[in-house]
């Protein structure tokens, strides 16, 4: 009701923000309560619902997501496995806000009752300044004779201006090599990275180096899952030839070191000049072996010693989420 | 003798439907850029280092559902370059999508056609000096037999067909690229690549521009020690061969 009231008045309300601003519009009739019994509830909602809409803050976005494209390439080899491709559109009032979304996949079924979020990774946050803001998002392969594919996820948006925690200064962060980048706020979202001196770096790379007994470890672990010896040989010699090699990366290059579990918590780190604004990095890397990953981050030019650096983190508080669904009809 | 001509043509035509091997299949459904289904083809009695480049030329295609699967308003495919250097040579025919409730492509037919230089010693012309180019012809026995020519403009050429031309349609190059002049009355030229001081082979792209045509590699700038080899297309070189698949089920 409330929503026809305000698709009346010109408003738009997603089903996610329904959700968040309480409503009860998805639920099943039989949850629903009489309506008789709920009317002063009613008015209650309908008059917080106007109150928050009215109030700038972000939480009260009204976030839409649109299909923008569908591709199923299907594949019939076992190497390579199919899958289903999707790209949306999100757009809503304050999004500019937001620097990065994603999307989460709930559940995904195509119509033919197929479970096709059973190997679903979340994709990164992704920068809403490329592509438009269009977000991309992959599936199983749907049966051949489905026609449809029914979605519930949510849009999770990082806006760090929610949270004065999200952004942490440090400065003078060129000036300490091989100690953990310093601050209050990094130890209390446990991000522990440090920056690394040259030498430091090429004893880490050393210590990843895939000799012998780590290749005999990934053969065991290959035999164990039942994987083709020859398919385990080309993923050694492959990881073999994309090990980094000090000798490839610009001694200007900024490196950090860290468990992949503190790189998970940061979105993006900018490097600083003395003008206070992140310099030009045009190229950024990250590999992750095991629980340990190098992030290395050459910049265009040399990075002046009082080089900051800006770390944005994803706290819980900077993070938002708007749950969505989507009948998509397959080509 | 029509019976035998008979006998032979089925002889032939299972011989062709034994001579290819189905790799894979994959049916890209998307409302964006390049929906199609494309069928790779192993040539089990052909080594992939012999074969240059390659087409498959279609001339029938159903799907259970007795859709045709050819697509009739698309060009003609070009020469794709192979660049598989080991194994044996494969090659992949584009169609339609069938539609989601087919479940096999009952028969798919046409011919590959292969170019494989090595079939004619007189369709490979290597120029060990072609740089500094004078304009004039540069000369070898397979470019004239085949009756090609190609002449590499010194810079004072270049500005003086520039000078003829008003500014804005002017022939401006880049530090690694070349303007020639191609004479190509019978579509000769298949590949142009440089070889390197170090005797390795780098891609040429060759682009018309005006009444020019534009060389130009990723590799850097065409050192005075590098040279030219030019691939040309002969009737003894290009080989077409029938083929026909059967069953083929669709993922």
């Amino acid at each position: 009701m409330f929503r026809a009231i305000l698709a009346k008045k010109g408003w738009r309300l997603a089903v996610g923000s329904w959700r968040f601003l309480g409503g009860y519009g998805n639920e099943e009739p039989a949850n629903r309560q009489p309506a008789t019994a709920n009317r002063k509830g009613s008015m209650l909602r309908a008059l917080a619902i106007l109150l928050m809409l009215s109030l700038p803050v972000f939480g009260q976005t009204n976030v839409h997501v649109e299909l923008d494209d569908v591709t199923d390439n299907r594949m019939n080899t076992d190497m390579f496995t199919g899958s289903l491709e999707l790209r949306v559109k999100v757009d809503g009032t304050n999004m500019d806000k937001a620097t990065a979304a994603r999307v989460l996949i709930k559940e995904a079924r195509d119509d033919k009752g197929n479970d096709l979020a059973k190997d679903y990774k979340p994709a990164d946050f992704f920068a809403r300044e490329y592509n438009n803001g269009a977000l991309t998002f992959s599936l199983t392969s749907p049966a051949r004779n489905a026609s449809k594919v029914k979605l519930k996820g949510s849009i999770e948006l990082y806006v760090p201006s929610r949270d004065p925690g999200a952004m942490v200064k440090i400065e003078k962060a060129l000036s300490k090599p091989d100690a953990p980048l310093s601050s209050k706020t990094l130890k209390a979202a446990k991000v522990d990275i440090t920056l690394l001196s040259r030498d430091a770096y090429v004893k880490k790379l050393e210590s990843r180096k895939i000799d012998d007994s780590k290749a005999a470890a990934i053969r065991e672990e290959g035999k164990k899952h039942g994987a083709d010896p020859k398919e385990v040989e080309m993923m050694i010699e492959l990881a073999k030839a994309l090990q980094d090699n000090p000798n490839e990366i610009p001694a200007n290059a900024i490196l950090l070191a860290g468990s992949s579990d503190s790189f998970a918590r940061v979105y993006r780190i900018d490097v600083l000049g003395s003008d206070g604004k992140p310099i030009d990095t045009p190229q950024r890397s990250t590999s992750t072996q095991g629980g340990d990953s190098i992030m290395t981050i050459i910049p265009a030019a040399d990075p002046p010693p009082n080089a900051s650096m800006q770390l944005y983190l994803l706290t819980p508080k900077s993070k938002m989420s708007t749950p969505f669904e989507l009948t998509v009809e397959l080509p | 003798m029509k019976k035998i001509l008979f006998l032979l043509l089925i002889a032939f035509a299972a011989n062709a439907a034994d001579s290819v091997k189905v790799l894979q299949v994959n049916d890209r459904r998307t409302r964006g850029s390049f929906s199609q289904l494309q069928i790779a083809l192993e040539l089990p009695s052909i080594t992939s280092t012999s074969v240059a480049a390659s087409r498959v030329l279609v001339s029938s295609a159903k799907d259970d559902a007795g859709n045709d699967l050819v697509d009739h308003e698309a060009q003609e495919p070009s020469l794709e370059e192979n660049f598989r250097k080991q194994g044996n040579a494969s090659v992949s025919l584009t169609l339609k999508n069938p539609p989601r409730s087919s479940t096999k492509v009952v028969e798919a037919k046409g011919e590959i056609e292969l170019f494989m230089p090595a079939k004619d010693p007189n369709s490979t012309a290597e120029l060990a000096k072609f740089l500094p180019g004078n304009g004039k012809p540069v000369s070898h026995k397979a470019l004239k037999s085949n009756g090609v020519e190609i002449a590499f403009l010194t810079a004072a050429q270049l500005d003086a067909d520039n000078a003829k031309r008003e500014e804005w349609d002017r022939v401006k190059l880049d530090e690694n690229e070349l303007a020639v002049r191609v004479n190509d009355p019978q579509k000769r030229i298949q590949s142009l690549t440089y070889i390197d001081s170090k005797g390795e082979p780098q891609r040429v792209m060759m682009r018309d521009e005006k009444t020019l045509a534009i060389l130009s590699t990723w590799a850097g700038k065409p050192a005075p020690d590098w040279k030219l080899r030019v691939n040309l297309r002969t009737a003894k070189n290009t080989v077409r061969m029938p083929f026909a698949v059967k069953d083929v089920a669709l993922p």
